[in-house]
Parts: C-alpha cells; sequence; structure tokens
C-alpha cells in the first residue's frame, strides 16, 4: 500500500476534489481519503443500479433515538442514508433559550453535517450554483463609513466586518473555470455581477408553478435570472456525461436531499473525481477516517492518521496535506490534532482565532398556498433567482450591511410523505413531529389537508450574510466523544441582533413577492427568519463555514492567501472554513473556485 | 479440510461475484461496523441486552444488506430479484478465518463460502458473500465459522423453526409474508390505520373500486400476488410488519404490549362481540380517547401513554401508504396512484406523474433503474 504521495487530501467533496482534479491531472500523486462510502450513480455501477434511489426512505430513514448524555437525549432523529449516526458522529451545540422555548443545555443535532460519502455535501444539495457578489468580498470597506445600521448598537458590523484577502475579480476566473468543469445550467443576463464569459449550460422549462414567482418578481421590479443550477442539461465534454434523450428525465421530486441515481446532478464525484479515477497518480480510500495530523516540528505535518475501513489505525504523508472535511470537523480535526501534539498545538493556535467567527447563513423566506395545483414531483430545486436584495441601493435605503440572494424552491413538498413529515417545520431536526401530533388529521381531514397542500404550496428563500462573531465558535466538547474515542464538535453561535433585522427585512421581501405574484393583499404573506425556528440556534442550513478565516494579516486569521495555516509549510484548509464572511447565496460555487485557485497556488510549489 | 475445497469448488450460480466487489462491500458496512470497542450506544429501547455486543454495531438492521439486483445490462427480469450481501466481521484482519454461509436461499446444506474483503490491496477483517434472491422472499441461514455453527453476530433478527431451532432471518423487498403480527393484531391495525387514511372518504371508496378492486385478472396476478391481503388498505399494516420487523425493531413492544390492551378493552366494551366485528365508531372513539391520552379501560401501568402510540401508527401509516412499495406498503404504487387520480388539471392530466421518475416496470421511467 502506497504511503508517501505529493498531496494527501482529506475529504472529497467541494474544498478537496477540485484539488485532486487539478493535482491528478498535471501528473501529481495523489491521494483522497474520505470518511465515508463511494456511492455511485448507474453509468458507473457494475449492477447498473445506483447506490442512490428515487425513494423517500433513503433522504430521511428510519427513527432512530438519541442515546448520549445530552439534553435530548430520548429524542427521535431520522438521518439520511449518507448522513453520520448521531450516536457514533454526534454534533453538540448549546441551547440558551434565547430565541425560543427550548430549555437550555447541550443538544445533540443532525444539523451542520453535509454528507459522509464520496462528494461530501454535493451529492446531496440543492445544487443553487450562484457566485457570490462584489459587495460579499469587502463588506468591511463597504461598511466603514456607514452610520445607518439596523440594530447595531455596539458598532459590532463595522468591527467585526472583513474584506476577503481577494476580491471578486480575483475569484472571476476560478468561478469560470468551476462552471465549466462542474456543469452548471442557468443564465447570466440579468445578474447583477459582471460576467466575462457564459459557461452556463440552457436551462430546462421552469415548472409552472414559479410563473408566480416570475409575476412578482417583475412586479416588483426585481430583474430575474434563471437560478444557476448543478444539474447538466446538455452532454458534458469534461466530465464525459451524456444527458438522456428526454433532458427533462433530470426533472423529479427526488431533488435535494436526494443522490441522483442518474449522476445529472454534478457532484464532484461525477464532475472532478470519476474523470480522474482511472489515472495512475491518483487513489481514492473510501471509509476511511482521518484521526489526527502529526507534525514534524519544523512547521511540516509530516504524518496523517486514520483509520481504515475495518478500523485498524494507518498513516500515510504528503508533501502537502490538505483539509477540507467540512468547516466544523475540519476546525475539529485540527483541535484534536494539536491536543496530542504540543508543536502542532503551537503552530495551529499561533493566535487564538481557530474555530473563532463560525458562520452560517441569515436565511428564511416565506410560503403560500397558490390558486391552483401544479406537478411539483416534476422540477428542480428552483427557477428563479433575483439579486434585488444585494444591490448598494437596497442596502444603503434599508440600513443593511451586506445583501441576500433570493430564489424560489420548486421541489419542496413534493412529495407526500415529505409533505407529512415537513408539515409545520422544515428542518431536521423537528420533522415528523407535527404531522404525528396533529391527530385531527385523519380520513376526511386527513384528504382535506392534502387537498390544500399537494401540488399547490409556494416557497421563497433567501440566502443571506451572518454577521461574523468572535463568540460564534467550534470548540471540543468537554465530555462527549464519537465512536473512535475523540471529542466531539461542540457549536457555539447565536444571531446577533442586526442578523436578526436582516431576515425580518428581506424575509418581508420574499413575502412581497408571492404577494405580487399571487394577487394578495399587501401584507397577507408572513415570512420569517430562521432565528424563529423551534431550533432556531442550532440550525445551519449546511452551509458551514468560517471557523478558519484566511487573510492577509496572520494576526487576524488562521490561513494566508493560498489557505495555508500561517505557522506551517504544508498544511491547507480548503473547505468553506477559510470564509471571513459568509457571502449572500449558497457557498459551495465558492468553495470549489477557491478550491481550483488554492490547487494552482499548489501546482507552483510540487 | 478437502470437504472445504469441495466446497469451494461447487460455485452456485445464485452466487453473484462483481468487479468491485470489495469496495461494494466495504461501502455498505465500515461506517456502522468501524468503530473503537465502546459503550452500547444504539440500544434505543432496551430492545436489545445491554450485554449485546449488537449495541456497538449502529443500524445492525442493514445486515444482510439487501440491495437492488441489476446485472449491468438493463435486462427487466433483474427487477424480480435483490441482492443479498452477508458480511461478517472478524475481530481483526491477520487471523484468516474459514467462513460460509448456509440457509434456505440455497440447496439444503450447501455451504457457500464468504471471501475476505480487500482494502488497497490487504486483508481487511470482513468476510462476504453476494447471492441473488427473489423479491418477497423470508429464509433463514446460519454462519459456519472455522467450523462452529452460529447465528448471524450483527443482524437481530432471528427465526424460531418448527423444530424449536433458532436460526438467523432476513426478507427481501416487497415481503408480503407476516413477520411480526398475529391475525387478530393485523385486524386492530386495519381499522386504526383504515380510520387515519383517506381512502373510506367518498374519493377513497371511488378509488379503490376503480383503481383496485376492478383491475383486469391479468394485471391483478401480475401486480397483486404477492398481497396476502388484498383488500387491506394499500398495504398499511404489511408495511408495519415490515419495518417492525427490520428497521424499527426497537418500537415492537409498543405495539404488541398496546394492540393487547386495545383488544382486551374492546371485548370488554362490546361484551363478547370480536374486535374485528366491532362498528367503525367504535375505532373511532378509541381513536379520539387516544389522542386525548384519556382511555376508558386502558391498562396504564402496562402503558402509558396510549398518545404516544396513537403517534407512532400515524407516522407509520403514512410513511407505508407513500413509501416505495418496496418496503411492502404502497403496494403496486396504489397510495401514489391514490394522489395521481385525485389530483388532475381541468383536461384530466394527472398533477401527480409519479410514474414518470419512477423505474420501470413499477413506474415509467426507463433510464432509472430503481
Amino acid at each position: 500500500m502506497q504511503t508517501h504521495f505529493d498531496a494527501v487530501i482529506i475529504g472529497s467533496g467541494a474544498g478537496g476534489a477540485p484539488i485532486a482534479h487539478t493535482l491528478a491531472k498535471a501528473g501529481k500523486t495523489v491521494l483522497v481519503l474520505e470518511k465515508g462510502p463511494l456511492f455511485l450513480p448507474q453509468q458507473h455501477a457494475p449492477s447498473g443500479v445506483s447506490d442512490y434511489k428515487r425513494d423517500e426512505l433513503l433522504a430521511t430513514g428510519a427513527e432512530k433515538r438519541i442515546t448520549l448524555a445530552v439534553a435530548n437525549r430520548g429524542q427521535s432523529y431520522y438521518a439520511s442514508h449518507v448522513e453520520p449516526d448521531l450516536n457514533d458522529e454526534p454534533h453538540i451545540y448549546r441551547e440558551t433559550g434565547k430565541f425560543n422555548r427550548r430549555t437550555p443545555g447541550d443538544y445533540a443535532t443532525i444539523e451542520g453535517y453535509t454528507a459522509h460519502v464520496v462528494g461530501g455535501g454535493t451529492q446531496l444539495y440543492g445544487a443553487v450554483s450562484l457566485r457570490f457578489s462584489e459587495t460579499d468580498f469587502q463588506l468591511h470597506s463597504y461598511n466603514e463609513q456607514r452610520t445607518d445600521l439596523k440594530n447595531d448598537p455596539n458598532d459590532d458590523v463595522r468591527r467585526e466586518a472583513r474584506d476577503w484577502p481577494l476580491s471578486y475579480q480575483d475569484f472571476l476566473p476560478w468561478y469560470e473555470m468551476t462552471e465549466r468543469l462542474i456543469g452548471i445550467n442557468g443564465t447570466s443576463e440579468n445578474q447583477a455581477k459582471p460576467f466575462r464569459a457564459d459557461y452556463y449550460q440552457t436551462p430546462l422549462d421552469p415548472n409552472p408553478i414559479s410563473g408566480y414567482i416570475a409575476k412578482g418578481m417583475d412586479a416588483l421590479g426585481m430583474k430575474r435570472f434563471r437560478t444557476p443550477l448543478a444539474v447538466i442539461t446538455e452532454d458534458h465534454e469534461p466530465s464525459g456525461r451524456k444527458v438522456p434523450r428526454d433532458p427533462d428525465t433530470a426533472k423529479t421530486g427526488y431533488v435535494n436531499r436526494y443522490g441522483d441515481p442518474l449522476g445529472l446532478k454534478s457532484n464532484t464525484w461525477v464532475s472532478l473525481l470519476a474523470p480522474i479515477k482511472d489515472l495512475p497518480n491518483i487513489e481514492l480510500r473510501a471509509n476511511c477516517t482521518v484521526t489526527q495530523l502529526e507534525s514534524d516540528g519544523y512547521g511540516n505535518v509530516n504524518r496523517v492518521q486514520y483509520r481504515d475501513p475495518s478500523g485498524t489505525m494507518r498513516t500515510v504523508s504528503g508533501k502537502v496535506v490538505i483539509v477540507a472535511c467540512s468547516a466544523i470537523e475540519s476546525v475539529r480535526l485540527l483541535k484534536v490534532s494539536a491536543l496530542a501534539n504540543h508543536d502542532f498545538d503551537r503552530r495551529i493556535h499561533q493566535n487564538d482565532l481557530l474555530g473563532k467567527y463560525f458562520l452560517t447563513h441569515c436565511f428564511g423566506g416565506a410560503r403560500v398556498r397558490v390558486p391552483e395545483r401544479f406537478d411539483k414531483s416534476l422540477s428542480l430545486d428552483s427557477d428563479w433567482a433575483t439579486e434585488f436584495c444585494a444591490t448598494d441601493d437596497y442596502l444603503k435605503s434599508h440600513g443593511l450591511w451586506a445583501g441576500a440572494a433570493i430564489y424560489n424552491n420548486t421541489s419542496d413538498s413534493a412529495l407526500p410523505i415529505s409533505l407529512a413529515r415537513t408539515l409545520d417545520a422544515q428542518d431536521m431536526d423537528t420533522i415528523w413531529k407535527s404531522f404525528t401530533e396533529r391527530t385531527e388529521l385523519t380520513g376526511d381531514q386527513l384528504l382535506e389537508w392534502l387537498k390544500e397542500d399537494f401540488g399547490t404550496t409556494l416557497s421563497v428563500a433567501f440566502m443571506a450574510n451572518q454577521v461574523p462573531l468572535y463568540s460564534n465558535r467550534i470548540e471540543l466538547h468537554p465530555t462527549i466523544r464519537d465512536k473512535w474515542g475523540m471529542p466531539s464538535a461542540y457549536i457555539i453561535k447565536d444571531w446577533h441582533s442586526h442578523d436578526v433585522a436582516l431576515m425580518d427585512t428581506i424575509a418581508r421581501e420574499c413575502a412581497r413577492i408571492l404577494e405580487k405574484g399571487c394577487d394578495l393583499a399587501e401584507g397577507s404573506v408572513q415570512g420569517g427568519g430562521v432565528y424563529l425556528a423551534e431550533n432556531g440556534l442550532a440550525r445551519i442550513a449546511n452551509h458551514i463555514l468560517g471557523g478558519a478565516r484566511f487573510g492577509k494579516d496572520r494576526r487576524d486569521s488562521v490561513l494566508d492567501v493560498n489557505c495555508r495555516a500561517w505557522d506551517f509549510d504544508n498544511l491547507y484548509v480548503t473547505d468553506g472554513s477559510f470564509m471571513p464572511t459568509s457571502g449572500g447565496a449558497n457557498p459551495t460555487h465558492t468553495i470549489e473556485a477557491n478550491a481550483f485557485r488554492v490547487a494552482h497556488h499548489l501546482l507552483g510549489r510540487l | 479440510m478437502s470437504i472445504l475445497i469441495l466446497e469451494q469448488a461447487k460455485k452456485s450460480d445464485l452466487i453473484i461475484e462483481r468487479d468491485n466487489f470489495d469496495q461494494y462491500v466495504l461501502n455498505h458496512c465500515a461506517k456502522y461496523l468501524a468503530r473503537k470497542e465502546g459503550e452500547p450506544r444504539h440500544n434505543y429501547n432496551g430492545e436489545l441486552a445491554d450485554s449485546d455486543p449488537r449495541a456497538k454495531i449502529a443500524d445492525q438492521w442493514r445486515f444482510p444488506i439487501i440491495d437492488s439486483y441489476g446485472d449491468g445490462s438493463g435486462n427487466p427480469a433483474c427487477y424480480d430479484y435483490n441482492l443479498v450481501t452477508f458480511v461478517y466481521a472478524a475481530d481483526d484482519a491477520e487471523t484468516e478465518h474459514r467462513i460460509s454461509v448456509v440457509g434456505t436461499f440455497a440447496n439444503l446444506y450447501e455451504r457457500l463460502p464468504l471471501q475476505q474483503i480487500r482494502f488497497a490491496g490487504e486483508a481487511t477483517r470482513y468476510y462476504a458473500l453476494s447471492v441473488k434472491v427473489p423479491k418477497g422472499q423470508v429464509h433463514t441461514y446460519k454462519f459456519c465459522v472455522d467450523g462452529e455453527w452460529q447465528l448471524d453476530p450483527i443482524n437481530p433478527q432471528t427465526a424460531k423453526l418448527d423444530n424449536g431451532v433458532t436460526w438467523s432471518r432476513f426478507f427481501t423487498q416487497s415481503c408480503a409474508v407476516p413477520l411480526t403480527f398475529e391475525r387478530w393484531e393485523r385486524v386492530i391495525l386495519e381499522r386504526l390505520t383504515d380510520h387515519i387514511l383517506p381512502f373510506h372518504t367518498e374519493e377513497g371508496e371511488r378509488f379503490l373500486k376503480n383503481y383496485y378492486y376492478y383491475l383486469d385478472r391479468d394485471s391483478k396476478e401480475q401486480n397483486y400476488t404477492p398481497v396476502y391481503r388484498l383488500d387491506e388498505q394499500v398495504g398499511v399494516v404489511n408495511y408495519i410488519d415490515k419495518v417492525l420487523a427490520r428497521e424499527e425493531r426497537h418500537h415492537l413492544i409498543d405495539y404488541k404490549i398496546c394492540l393487547a390492551i386495545i383488544d382486551q378493552l374492546l371485548r370488554q366494551r362490546r361484551r363478547g362481540l370480536e374486535p374485528d366485528r366491532q362498528s367503525r365508531e367504535v375505532y373511532m372513539d378509541l381513536y379520539r380517547q387516544m389522542a386525548c391520552n384519556d382511555v376508558v379501560g386502558w391498562d396504564y401501568h402496562q402503558y402509558g401513554n396510549p398518545r404516544y402510540f396513537l403517534q407512532l401508527v400515524r407516522r407509520h401509516t403514512i410513511t407505508g401508504a407513500f413509501s416505495h412499495p418496496k418496503y411492502g406498503g404502497n403496494i403496486s404504487g396504489a397510495g401514489w396512484a391514490f394522489l395521481g387520480e385525485l389530483f388532475c388539471d381541468d383536461k384530466g392530466k394527472t398533477l401527480f406523474d409519479w410514474r414518470r421518475s419512477i423505474e420501470y416496470p413499477l413506474g415509467l421511467n426507463e433510464e432509472y433503474n430503481g
């Protein structure tokens, strides 16, 4: 078994796969270590059947119960087949009860996982693939002189906002590379960001229910464009994927939170890893969990310890080591390594910022029943998007520090079980709760409810920057350990008062789109931000960002501009943890673009 | 030793050998089985003894692995089979073991050897074998480990044979053989799930009449042969029977206790009348009382929270009615078809075209193989 490589990459998702792809194509020896299994689409499986299915019980499986010594011990949870077992590998978050009625304490949560599988979160994502806006890269400069920000009495925004060390222009070539190599459909016209070239494939026809959205956006003067989605609609030359004779086959109700058995959703396996899998210089070791990085005392990570599929401890080494196992898990791995090794500890903690400024998104939206019924089970995740709430005018006139992308969801609640289990709830911790409790829904009343809600609900969502706070952080939990005996991640986070104001403001815009689109009276639709949810502090939307931010100043960041840990020569972190601010859009596209950028830096030194 | 060689030479055509078999097995077992010896994290409801090593294994019910079967050619005949993969996990990779499986899915007493799974060219502690088994079947099996017979140490499903001997058990998809409930238990559960589902509404009755009862004989035989109770509501009770045998074994105890309490109290309420002959109103009353957690005649010492049980039944009922038919409910997509016929546009075109997404022959999608 080969034990030395040019590059050892931990994680095969959005942060790891672009680097594996780039380095392997350039002839470097590459090892990818992935905790999860290698689940294949049909075209790669010798049997012709995929490990992913159009099966509602794969996305949200059988009931399990939390057996850990936490406040929600005994609570049911329902995970997908590629999410971790919570009792084996828990995330713990601290509930303060500030925004809701939950009793304060430490809770295990399924929030904050992407997916443990080759391809990581890109296997399950809804595939919305927006670039960040120009302002998203410069939120310090943008807000430096402002005195108009809502609900920010302590000036936290001006103190804590950071510019990225690179601009939108710097990211432009990497965005383009990502759009070309991953395989994304969409339209660039009406996007507020400058485009040099358009690599989008042609979108499929929108689901007719999205007509209400188009109407509402138009009535409000919101420039709209087809939501860029990482789903191929045409044959994709870079990955060699072919589209079925009827490209509409990609449309189904099994979209968000489902792996795609047909391989049309562009995850990092089908787009980046499968095309290089037969090269002699790359090896993918799936089902291998990295447990510790060791340093040699001179600024190099010289050994990567991992558990092989039998659970046996093994080690490998690489000229460079890239950590990309999603922000929470990457921070945990670095902190666990620091516990075991003094030199590693000293170097990774050259300041106290590792794990700090953990970020997710401010998100939320609004939802209505439309007057007609549609077949939502033939759709992709989203049809229309707008950057109306990301323009300078909008932000200045509403006293907001940063903007948001708004887009509609078309595939949500498209199938009968998902409709029932997400009744009055949209998140994974409270799934099924309302349906089981509303015992009056039987027979005739159940039928009435189906008639009201099946194929008639339409939602609009927003994704916005969260104010970075030092106190929002990932630590190691003092008592809870995973199945390997390693301390679990402890998530401590809160919503800033400006976040709350921002969510209220933009949720209202989502509601207005629906009011205008459906000819409803102004103010008749209620929007809301995620902070209002029962577990609003835990909610992460699987956008796991920050905690190891990059920057130009070693005193103010964990990573340098190339995403190298400051006091190491060969240690890089390239998942969402590098982000100093979370961006006003879904993060996968930017994580991939950044990983391509780092990959090209690495080519210069390997 | 000579016996072993003989066995290995006798390759049965039910054994499926594939490229990347090792990778397939590791993909489906490492997450659940690989761990440092530790606490019993996976015993939810006292369904396992704390000393049972299974309590240290996540999702024990996933073993043996029951998967779709395909031969790579897209041959539709494959749809009638499952790929069943037995996995045995030894303590370590170093000592080599001789593992075989004997079961009712193969020739009687034919020992089929499990092969040691390799990872990156080296031995692992896992041994596995894949076989092709028709859907809808129940089988018993045992492992032979270095000459010693034993039950599957991972799979908690067992069956006691007529001679009193216990074997390990598995069942394939779309299975309609009762595994969990006695007839009297099924009867009560059918009445309860009846009350929850919308099939006794006007629209529901019409659908059942048109779609379900009056199918021509051929398609009835083709589509519904495996169903043990055709008139049962789209197979929900069969789904519950199966989910309690496998994925949610920890809830078996809730059902066993509560159905017995209900049986008793119904007999008390209508003296002498069998629960299955009691009126719809009786079950409606019972449902309402359970929803309020205030049931006349309920034995609260035995089971303190009838409302909790009702909530469990609600979740299982809706899941059984609308999950993929391979789980035992929603027979031939009847639950989906109900929605598909209920919801049409003014030209009669369905607004839930489930067949478009679902694999042929259950649905109409010929790209997706299921």
